[in-house]
């Protein structure tokens, strides 16, 4: 057994690990982001835009393009992300020139 | 560079039926409630898991993603009798255990640093390092050292596990497990005085 006075030096040594209030980096949320997307489509597609917007959440303007377009349901539950220069840019850097209003990855940098 | 209008702030309401649409939303697949569930788990995950992984940062996206898969696989079962901080936090810990778990398991002894255990003479820390320095070195020693040395450091002192409980969870008797934190001990102490001017 080590001595109290050991046990007690590496513990105060120790205990600190850090800056422990720091959030989460923008880039590995929104690389967390396309990986949950992705994982949530292996099982089926996503809520339509639609939906999204009836549960009261905004959307950006490229989304907004395809919710009024003329096209049936499925077409509207891609992940339309995974082709928008926005997600490229916020998954690598930590604070990407990217400024759509309501996009998830311009949501990462803000929080 | 300035946003070329004004930026929404985000708005962080987290009482339980806030909660509890947010996981519901999640549960539909609705990605704009997804991104607000990993908005809102990564900032209680990373600090979480990062004074827990350190030195070991490398780690943390790995971990982190693993947490966060497993809760969205398990969110049907969340009950708001807890808020969702608690509940992904709970997931978090179990997954860091499992970590230290099979990290620690087979390790025995490492091989190196045989002769620095607690009998020999080590000076103790120096007092006079301020609280920044002291903990950029702590940072230091421990990537220096082997890896069971330090997430056996880490899990008893950070993590304020008991010698027992490591003991339990990694399938060893008290006794190893004792040993193997005064290898770490002794190690860390060597490396640390080693690394005064």
């Amino acid at each position: 057994m080590p001595s109290p006075d050991l046990e007690k030096q590496f513990f105060a040594l120790l205990a600190e690990g850090g800056a422990a209030r720091e959030g989460a980096p923008s880039s590995m949320k929104a690389r967390l982001y396309s990986r949950l997307i992705h994982k949530q489509q292996e099982s089926g597609p996503l809520a339509s835009l639609d939906a999204s917007v009836e549960s009261g959440h905004k959307i950006c303007v490229f989304e907004k393009l395809v919710q009024i377009a003329p096209i049936g349901e499925p077409a509207k539950s891609p992940f339309f992300c995974q082709v928008c220069h926005a997600r490229v840019l916020a998954e690598h850097f930590d604070n990407p020139p990217i400024y759509w209003r309501n996009c998830p990855y311009v949501r990462f940098r803000e929080s | 560079m300035e946003a070329p209008f004004p930026v929404e702030p985000v708005q962080r309401v987290e009482d339980s039926g806030d909660e509890r649409r947010l996981v519901a939303g999640v549960l539909a697949k609705d990605r704009k409630a997804t991104a607000e569930f990993v908005d809102r788990c990564s900032d209680w995950l990373y600090p979480f898991l990062r004074r827990r992984l350190l030195p070991r940062s490398e780690l943390l996206e790995d971990l982190l993603q693993e947490v966060l898969l497993a809760a969205w696989e398990g969110l049907a079962g969340f009950r708001s009798d807890a808020s969702l901080r608690t509940w992904v936090l709970g997931i978090a810990r179990h997954k860091v255990e499992e970590y230290y778990r099979k990290r620690l398991r087979g390790a025995e002894t490492v091989g190196e640093d045989e002769s620095a255990d607690e009998v020999a003479i080590m000076p103790l820390f120096d007092q006079e390092l301020d609280r920044a320095a002291q903990q950029d070195q702590v940072q230091k020693v421990l990537s220096n050292l082997p890896e069971t040395y330090a997430l056996a450091l880490i899990w008893r002192y950070r993590d304020e596990k008991s010698v027992r409980e490591m003991a339990e969870l990694t399938g060893k008797t008290e006794k190893a497990m004792e040993r193997l934190l005064a290898r770490a001990r002794g190690s860390f102490r060597k490396r640390w005085s080693d690394a005064q001017p």
